[in-house]
């Protein structure tokens, strides 16, 4: 009757009832998620994968602003139905730059990870500002605002690629001395669209099929 | 200690978190049907971009949670743990201070989604200043509530408090684990962790935050409220602890079930899936000494909208709770996941269990808080019907259309070749999208219903002054 | 008869509270209508008009598929509709209501009368107009649920509405256990996985 006895004390010490629940709660964390953590081959970039250029970045930061990912998945699963939709399924080396992920959970428009290239800058604009006048039974919104502010406009670029420097993109300081000027000129608008152009095009091309 | 037992307990600031968490109710539900409006008609935004669809999203999630949510377990923390305790709360100052604070973060936040400021992981979208202000204030809420069981008088930790006191300390580890983050700017931070590691901490925590605020949050209301309810101690008292600890183990394990097939190890999907399935033990146990407590009582259902609510909410906790490992099963997982199905899910908890059983401990307390009857049972009782309806509406409309995306998406034919494109399949999706505005309205409705009889109910009226019980056998429970 | 279950549910649960063996015997007659008449409505409607998924073309299955389609409902439907008369029965016990299975099935048979009436809509295979028809049959059929079980099983409306909250409680694990089967089968049939 140990387990009971322990219960008996339990029940009556609100020190072991906290330090129990942190224990047992622990538990499963500790066993299935540091692992994770410290699993090298999910950090390591597959071979076409490098970081985010100071507009592609920008246009991500966009991207998370709008929140996108509420109706867009950035996840080709490895399925048949998928890989013929979207392209070669994904691969965790192809994120390693991501942070936060942006993976999504519900697809009530397509999955967007193989989008890059798939389309003209063109249609990405026109169709950013009147989502209906390229698809026409698309229940995206418009995001005319978009055209409106400068690129820079989003947040301090320079800080942002120092920041994820110190996480480990590999930046140099001349890539973050030249960062301001290369968003010169441009809108948010043209920065979300270099980044929806450069999303999943680090895919090996021998997957092209999705078999490797 | 003798005057501290002369006191009464700190009830008012129970009265004033089940109004907050009413209000929360009503706005954070609004945005929903707003949200499922702009699926059909996405004009609906004017072009402007707060009323976005991205960024109403968050918004309508986190004012459920924590606002409707939390504010309603805040309430309810604090109003059994001094009946449990037999003491009135630990520095009541704090407790007022958790009440309002609570408040101008879930506002301030909510402003800040519309803003655009999001770290987009799901149910912790705010940035890192509200971040940092909810770790301190949950430690407020922890100093309160746990102040106030070292304190108590009767010597057993009754079963309600230990799910309230895990529901603190989890979320408490979760939150601040899957926050870790490098600041850029007041409104803009980069995550610890990349990629695939990202994805599965924070459906650690996303799927945690489910489990020990809306489960066993949820549940610590179920076991004290519906055995005062029933006038009958719970069923089994062995039964509880047992599934207590079996969830409180099994739960966290489970998290990686929203990534399967995507991009991370494959021993970690089956894990979460096995301990997923696992996990319908401890969580239907509950659900059994729930419904056999009721069975047992004599307690009359008829006019008494308060046990009617609860003793529905746990037929859809034992939907929902059952619906959910079945979906981590992988070949499930793989139709329904991307799909409404997962919004179906949540919102059979969301909508029939949660706020059924709050709506159930609402109709209760307040009557008990005003000390006056309920402002009209007429409005209860047609609340009722709204409630049950518009759950089930909701329920079935996003089956349909989570399933039929499913299929249509993975439908293929002789030649390898995709049968239909995306457009068609989501063109497809307006009558599901119809009705679910309609149950979303139906739902919407009844909550506005109850607040107004809450309101007429407490209106002008101060909480009333109760005192402890001054004799208490030490073995009691107080059930 | 028919009309009277249709029009006057509140009568025929009198009427079954007697159980009576002549109406429960009526009644359950039509048991049989319950499992079979929507499957022939959605085959007819299928075979001859295509069902429409929003704004693509109609959908045509052929001859085998429309039959598979049509009993594999059938099948779903006999298990929902058994499954749930027992469960009916077992649980009667534990609310101290009667329990002949002949009562339970005549209770549900009348219960279920109008969704099936309804799915005539199933004729017209358009999800949007199926939809529009059979929602609002179903909020019937459960208020039919609420209000007949605790007449005909003769027991206290308390009783009758927690019996009724545990029967949708189970209707639901049922529904959403048969989604799951379904789509794992569909899954299993149809479906390659890659990689993983």
């Amino acid at each position: 009757m140990s387990g009971l006895s322990l219960h008996k004390k339990l029940e009556k010490n609100a020190g072991l009832l906290i330090f129990g629940i942190l224990f047992v709660s622990s538990i499963g964390g500790l066993v299935q998620i540091l692992p994770v953590l410290f699993q090298d081959s999910l950090k390591t970039a597959s071979a076409n994968t490098v970081p985010y250029s100071a507009v592609q970045l920008q246009g991500r930061d966009i991207y998370i602003r709008e929140s996108c990912h509420a109706c867009h998945s950035q996840q080709v699963r490895p399925l048949l139905a998928e890989v013929k939709r979207y392209g070669p399924y994904s691969r965790a080396g192809e994120f390693v730059y991501d942070r936060p992920f942006m993976w999504g959970s519900k697809r009530t428009g397509p999955d967007l990870h193989r989008i890059g290239g798939k389309y003209s800058d063109i249609w990405h604009r026109i169709h950013l500002i009147k989502p209906r006048s390229v698809v026409n039974d698309s229940i995206m919104p418009a995001y005319p605002w978009l055209e409106d502010e400068p690129a820079s406009a989003a947040g301090d670029i320079q800080k942002k690629m120092q920041v994820l420097k110190t996480l480990g993109h590999p930046y140099s300081e001349q890539e973050i001395e030249a960062a301001p000027s290369m968003l010169d000129g441009l809108t948010e608008m043209d920065a979300l669209i270099a980044y929806l152009q450069v999303l999943g095009t680090s895919a090996e091309t021998s997957e092209e099929q999705g078999h490797h | 200690m003798k005057e501290e037992s002369q006191q009464f307990y700190h009830d008012e600031v129970v009265t004033r978190l089940v109004q907050f968490s009413l209000i929360w109710a009503i706005v954070a539900m609004f945005v929903g049907v707003y949200l499922s409006a702009e699926l059909l008609w996405p004009e609906l935004d004017f072009g402007q971009f707060w009323l976005s669809f991205g960024r109403l999203r968050p918004l309508h999630t986190n004012g459920i949670i924590f606002g409707f949510g939390v504010s309603a377990l805040m309430a309810t923390a604090f109003y059994t743990v001094q009946r449990t305790s037999h003491i009135p709360l630990f520095m009541p100052k704090l407790a007022w201070f958790c009440c309002y604070a609570w408040q101008i973060v879930v506002l301030l936040g909510g402003l800040s989604l519309l803003a655009g400021w999001t770290s987009t992981k799901e149910y912790a979208e705010l940035e890192w200043p509200f971040d940092i202000a909810i770790t301190i204030l949950w430690v407020c809420f922890g100093v309160v509530f746990f102040g106030t069981i070292a304190r108590r008088k009767i010597e057993t930790i009754y079963i309600s408090n230990w799910f309230f006191g895990g529901l603190i300390i989890v979320i408490a580890m979760l939150h601040i684990v899957n926050n870790l983050a490098i600041p850029v700017s007041i409104d803009k931070s980069y995550s610890l962790y990349a990629g695939a590691q990202d994805a599965v901490v924070q459906w650690w925590y996303g799927h945690n935050a489910v489990g020990f605020l809306l489960t066993g949050g949820f549940l610590g209301m179920m076991y004290y409220f519906l055995p005062k309810m029933s006038n009958q101690p719970i069923w089994s008292y062995r039964l509880s602890v047992v599934s207590f600890w079996a969830f409180t183990y099994s739960y966290i394990w489970a998290g990686p079930h929203h990534l399967h097939f995507n991009s991370i190890p494959e021993w970690v999907q089956s894990l979460a899936m096995v301990m997923s399935l696992i996990l319908l033990a401890p969580s239907w146990a509950s659900m059994i000494n729930g419904i056999m407590t009721v069975s047992k009582s004599s307690v009359k259902l008829h006019n008494n909208p308060a046990l009617k609510f609860i003793v529905l909410s746990l037929a859809f906790y034992g939907l929902a709770t059952f619906e959910g490992p079945m979906m981590s099963i992988k070949s499930v997982n793989v139709v329904s996941h991307f799909t409404d199905w997962t919004v179906g899910h949540v919102h059979s908890g969301a909508l029939g269990w949660n706020a059924m059983i709050t709506y159930g401990v609402f109709y209760y307390l307040v009557p008990r808080l005003a000390g006056r009857e309920l402002y009209s049972l007429r409005l209860a009782n047609i609340h009722f019907w709204l409630a049950l309806s518009g759950t089930i509406l909701y329920i079935l409309a996003m089956w349909a259309a989570g399933v039929s995306q499913g299929l249509l998406w993975m439908s293929i034919d002789e030649l390898g070749q995709l049968n239909y494109t995306f457009n068609d399949i989501m063109a497809s999706m307006k009558p599901y999208y119809g009705l679910r505005l309609i149950a979303g309205l139906v739902f919407l409705s009844g909550t506005i219903l109850m607040s107004f009889n809450l309101f007429m109910t407490i209106k002008g009226k101060k909480t009333v002054k109760v005192k402890p019980p001054t004799i208490v056998k030490a073995s009691e429970v107080a059930a | 008869m028919l009309i009277d279950t249709l029009f006057h549910p509140s009568k025929i649960f009198d009427e079954l509270s007697k159980e009576n063996a002549e109406t429960m015997a009526s009644i359950t007659r039509f048991a049989i209508l319950i499992p079979l008449l929507p499957p022939i409505f959605s085959w007819i409607g299928g075979n001859q008009l295509g069902w429409r998924l929003g704004g693509s073309e109609p959908v045509f299955f052929d001859t085998t598929g429309s039959i598979v389609f049509s009993l594999f409902y059938f099948i779903m439907l006999c298990i929902g509709f058994i499954s749930t008369v027992a469960i009916s029965k077992w649980m009667a016990k534990t609310y101290g209501a009667k329990s002949s299975l002949s009562l339970h099935l005549s209770i549900f048979t009348v219960i279920c009368l109008p969704l099936v009436v309804a799915s005539m809509a199933h004729l017209y295979p358009d999800v949007f107009f199926n939809v529009l028809i059979l929602v609002p049959a179903l909020v019937w059929s459960i208020t039919l649920l609420y209000k007949g079980l605790p007449i005909a099983l003769g027991i206290s409306s308390d009783q009758g509405m927690l019996m009724a909250s545990s029967l949708v409680g189970w209707l639901l694990v049922a529904a959403v256990s048969l989604l799951g089967i379904c789509v794992s089968l569909w899954m299993n049939g149809a479906m390659v996985i890659l990689g993983i």
